[in-house]
C-alpha cells in the first residue's frame, strides 16, 4: 500500500493510505475527542465531536471517518474547532436529564468528563421537553436508563459486531430517536444474556450493571 | 459473496412494509415479527424501518387517511382553518381516528401541491384549492 | 423574453399516457442519436461542454459526476431518478413527470447509456402515489418499443420522509434501510447502493439530456449564464395572483419571476429553494436566479407585507426539526433547540441573549452537521437575522416590556 503525506498541526506526516484523519492524528501524537467512536466499532460519525478543520474546506470534517487525503493541511484544535466541539457538548448535555453529578454511576461518563476538558460550564440552550424514560430494570443483567443516553449507538454497534447478537436498534426519528429492544420492549433475558458488552461500550450510565437500589 | 445477497433480500423490507400499511391500515406487530423471520432480521430493525417513515403506523388508522398540508406554502393560504374545517366536520383532532373507523386525521409537510394552496391528500388523491364546503362535500363522498 | 418552453415544450401539448405522441414530437431521436453515433464517453463529453449542473438543488456538474462512476470499477452500476420532490414549495418534478414522463424516461436511458448501468431506479416519494401509474406505464410503452434496450428501470416509493431527497439517505431508503443519511466519502459514483457506482440525478436533471443531445452542447451553453447553462423551471407559491411552474433562462432575475410573471404585489420577502432555502427582503429583488447566486430547488415562495417574519422562521425550523433523520448530534438536538428559541419568540416570551445564542449555534451545525439538512438549516434563520433583524429585536423588546410590567404588578 502507498503512503499519503499530509500536515497536521504543522508536522509533516505519512501514514499508510486508507489511514484515517483520527487515527493519524492519534500516531502523530495530537488526541482528537471522540464520543460515538470506538476503535474496535465501525465509525458511525453521528456525535460530530472528531471534527477538525481542513485547510480549504468550508466545514469541518469528522475525522473519524474521513479518510486522510494526499496533501491534507489539517488543524485539530483551532479556535473554530473548539468552538464547535464545545456546541455539541453543550447540545448533548441540554435535552439530558437527571442529576448526574451526584450520581455514582456517572464518574465514568464519557461526556461529563468532555465537557470539563472544553471548558462547558451549563449549557445556554434548552429544549421543551428533554428526553425521558422511566429506568428498566427488567433485565437481571442490564439496568437501561435511555434519558442519559446520547445516541452515540455504541451499544447498538457493540452488540452487532462485537457481542455478534444484534439484538439492539434506531428506531423512530429526529429529536424522538431511540435505541430500542426489538418493538421498544424491556429487555428480555431470554435474548440478552449476561454479555455486558453493551455496558462495556456505553459512554455514559445509560446502561449498567443493575446495583441493588438503595432506599 | 452470501452478505450481499443478503443485503440484496433486505432492499424489499421497506416495499413489503408499506404492502401491510396499505392492505391492513397499519402495520402490526405480527406483522412485524412475520417480516423479521422472513428477512432473518431482528424484531427492531423492522421496528427501526417501520417507526421512521411518516406513512407507515405502527398503530391501527382509519379506512381513509387524510392528510392536510401544513408546510408554508398552504399555511399561507390558512391551512389551519381546513384542519378546523375537517375537525368540526368528523369531530376529531389530528392523530386521532373517528369511532366508526372511516378517517384518520393528520398534518402532513409538504405534498408538492403548493400551487394548488391549500391542499390534502385522503389516501392517494390530493385536493386543492380548498374551502368549507368544497371540503364538506369530499369527506360525505367519501364511504 | 426570458420565459422559454424548452423543457416544457411538451407540457399540455402532447397526451403523457401515449408515446406515440411523444415520438412525433421528435421524441427518442436523441437517444437514437447519442446510441447510434456516440460513445458513452463521447456522450460524457458533450454533457460536460453543455455545462448542466444538477437540478435538485446541490448543482453538481453532471458530466463530471458521470465521469467519476463511468471510471468506477465494478460489474453493477446504477442510475437512481431521484424523484422524492420534498423541498417545500417544490412542485416541478411533479409537473414533468405529469406532463412528459418520456422525457424524463429518455434522459434516464441516455444517461444510463454514458455511465454503463443497466439498471435504473425511480425514487418516487408517498406523496406522489398518484404518478406511479402514469410513470409506469410510460416505462412500460418505451420498453415495448425498444427504446429501454436491455436497461430496466424500477418504481421504488419512499415512505413518507423528507431527508429521503438527500442521495445517501435516499439509498438508504431503497436498500430498505431507515432512511439516514451516510457520511461521505465514499461519493455515491465511486460507492453508492448496494456499495457500487452510482448516480443519482433529479428528474429535471435528467429531462434536460434529450435536449443537450439533440440540439447540441454549442446550442445549449448559449443559454444562461457564465456558470449557469440552460433553462430552469421554477415553483412559485404564497402570496402571489397566479402560483405555478415557470420556465426561465437561468440568470433571470427574482423580480421577473415573482413580479412579472407571478404577480406578487406588496412583497416583504421571498423565500429561494425551499425550506433551508436563502431569504430575500423585497429590495434586492434584481438578485438573477442562477448557480453564481442563488438557485436551488427552484422553489420560489412570496411572503407578503401582512406576514411575520418570526412565524416564519419558527414553522420553518419545525419543519426541518420534525424532517431531521436523528442521526447526528448537531441536527437532531440543534433544530430542537432552535425551536424551541424561535417558539418562545414567537410567542412573545423572547430574552435578549436568544439572537446571539441562535447565531452561536447555527455557526456550529452549518460546520459540523453530518448532511445538508444539519448544514443548510440554520440559513433562513440567519438570512432573517441579517435582513429583518429589527422584527426580532422588537418582538424581544416588547416580551421584556410586558414582563416587567407585571413584575410591577401593572
Amino acid at each position: 500500500m502507498s503512503a499519503t503525506k499530509a500536515v497536521i498541526n504543522g508536522t509533516e506526516i505519512k501514514v499508510k493510505a486508507g489511514t484515517t484523519i483520527l487515527e493519524a492524528a492519534r500516531q502523530a501524537g495530537f488526541e482528537v475527542p471522540t464520543l460515538c467512536h470506538h476503535p474496535e466499532l465501525t465509525p458511525s460519525g453521528n456525535c460530530r465531536m472528531c471534527v477538525v478543520e481542513v485547510e480549504g474546506s468550508p466545514r469541518l470534517v469528522a475525522s473519524c471517518h474521513t479518510p486522510l487525503a494526499q496533501g491534507m493541511v489539517i488543524q485539530t484544535h483551532s479556535d473554530k474547532v473548539l468552538a464547535a466541539r464545545k456546541a455539541v457538548v453543550e447540545l448533548l448535555l441540554t435535552a439530558h436529564t437527571g442529576p448526574c453529578v451526584n450520581d455514582s454511576r456517572a464518574s465514568a461518563c464519557e461526556l461529563h468528563k468532555l465537557a470539563a476538558e472544553l471548558e462547558v460550564g451549563p449549557p445556554r440552550f434548552q429544549v421543551q421537553a428533554p428526553r425521558f424514560y422511566p429506568v428498566e430494570n427488567d433485565s437481571p443483567y442490564v439496568r437501561r436508563d435511555m434519558s442519559r443516553c446520547i445516541l452515540c449507538r455504541r451499544c447498538v454497534r457493540a452488540c452487532r459486531e462485537v457481542a455478534k447478537k444484534g439484538i439492539l436498534s434506531m428506531a423512530y426519528r429526529g429529536f424522538q430517536s431511540k435505541v430500542v429492544f426489538e418493538a421498544d420492549d424491556p429487555l428480555n433475558s431470554e435474548q440478552c444474556k449476561d454479555c455486558g458488552v453493551c455496558i462495556e461500550f456505553c459512554p455514559t450510565s445509560a446502561l449498567s450493571k443493575p446495583v441493588e437500589e438503595v432506599a | 459473496m452470501v452478505k450481499k445477497q443478503k443485503a440484496k433480500a433486505r432492499d424489499a423490507l421497506l416495499g413489503m412494509i408499506k404492502e401491510q400499511q396499505d392492505s391492513q391500515g397499519h402495520v402490526s406487530r405480527e406483522a412485524m415479527e412475520h417480516l423479521a423471520r422472513s428477512f432473518s432480521l431482528p424484531l427492531g430493525e423492522v421496528y427501526g424501518v417501520a417507526t421512521f417513515y411518516t406513512f407507515l403506523s405502527t398503530k391501527s388508522q382509519g379506512r381513509h387517511v387524510i392528510r392536510v398540508c401544513q408546510s408554508m406554502p398552504c399555511h399561507l393560504k390558512d391551512s389551519g382553518q381546513v384542519v378546523d374545517w375537517i375537525s368540526q366536520e368528523l369531530c376529531l383532532e389530528p392523530g386521532q381516528t373517528t369511532p366508526d373507523g372511516r378517517f384518520t386525521l393528520e398534518v402532513t409537510n409538504c405534498i408538492g401541491a403548493c400551487d394548488q394552496a391549500p391542499a390534502m391528500l385522503i389516501d392517494d388523491v390530493v385536493y386543492g384549492g380548498l374551502d368549507p364546503q368544497k371540503v364538506a362535500q369530499i369527506l360525505r363522498s367519501m364511504d | 423574453m426570458p420565459v422559454k418552453q424548452l423543457l416544457s415544450r411538451n407540457c399540455g401539448k402532447i397526451d403523457p399516457r401515449n408515446i406515440d405522441d411523444f415520438i412525433k414530437a421528435k421524441g427518442f431521436q436523441s437517444l437514437e442519436h447519442a446510441r447510434s453515433t456516440m460513445s458513452p464517453e463521447g456522450v460524457i463529453e458533450e454533457v460536460k461542454k453543455s455545462g448542466l449542473k444538477g437540478r435538485g438543488g446541490a448543482g453538481f456538474p453532471c458530466g463530471a459526476k458521470w465521469e467519476l462512476a463511468r471510471k468506477s470499477k465494478g460489474p453493477n452500476k446504477y442510475l437512481i431518478c431521484n424523484a422524492d420532490e420534498g423541498e417545500v414549495g417544490t412542485f416541478k418534478d411533479r409537473y414533468l413527470i405529469q406532463n412528459d414522463p418520456f422525457s424524463l424516461i429518455e434522459g434516464m436511458a441516455i444517461a444510463a447509456y454514458a455511465i454503463g448501468a443497466a439498471k435504473a431506479f425511480i425514487y418516487l416519494r408517498a406523496e406522489y402515489h398518484y404518478l406511479k401509474g402514469l410513470l409506469a406505464g410510460a416505462i412500460t410503452q418505451s420498453e415495448q418499443k425498444g427504446f429501454l434496450k436491455g436497461l430496466d428501470i424500477e418504481i421504488r416509493e419512499g415512505a413518507g420522509a423528507y431527508i429521503c431527497g438527500e442521495e445517501s439517505a435516499l439509498m438508504n431508503s431503497i436498500e430498505g434501510k431507515r432512511g439516514e443519511a451516510r457520511y461521505k466519502p465514499p461519493f455515491p459514483p465511486t460507492s453508492g447502493l448496494f456499495n457500487e457506482p452510482t448516480i443519482i440525478n433529479n428528474v429535471e436533471t435528467l429531462a434536460n439530456l434529450p435536449l443537450i443531445l439533440g440540439k447540441g452542447a454549442a446550442w445549449y451553453q448559449k443559454l444562461g449564464t457564465g456558470q449557469s447553462k440552460g433553462t430552469k423551471l421554477f415553483c412559485v407559491s404564497g402570496d402571489v395572483a397566479r402560483p405555478g411552474v415557470y420556465e426561465l433562462e437561468l440568470g433571470s432575475s427574482l423580480w421577473e419571476l415573482v413580479d412579472g410573471q407571478a404577480g406578487a404585489r406588496d412583497i416583504k420577502l421571498v423565500q429561494v429553494g425551499g425550506s433551508t432555502g436563502r431569504v430575500f427582503p423585497a429590495d434586492r429583488l434584481d438578485t438573477p436566479l442562477a448557480y453564481e447566486s442563488v438557485l436551488g430547488s427552484g422553489a420560489v415562495m412570496v411572503l407578503d407585507q401582512s406576514r411575520d417574519v418570526v412565524e416564519f422562521v419558527h414553522r420553518t425550523m419545525k419543519f426541518l426539526n420534525e424532517e431531521s433523520c436523528g442521526q447526528c448530534a448537531p441536527c437532531r438536538e440543534g433544530t430542537e433547540v432552535m425551536v424551541e428559541i424561535l417558539g418562545r419568540l414567537d410567542a412573545g416570551q423572547g430574552v435578549p441573549g436568544d439572537l446571539r445564542t441562535l447565531e452561536y449555534l447555527s455557526q456550529a451545525m452549518m460546520l459540523t452537521a453530518l448532511c445538508g439538512l444539519g448544514q443548510a438549516a440554520p440559513l433562513p434563520v440567519l438570512d432573517t437575522l441579517e435582513h429583518f433583524r429589527s422584527e426580532y429585536e422588537n418582538r424581544i423588546g416588547q416580551a421584556v416590556f410586558i414582563r416587567s410590567l407585571k413584575a410591577l404588578g401593572a
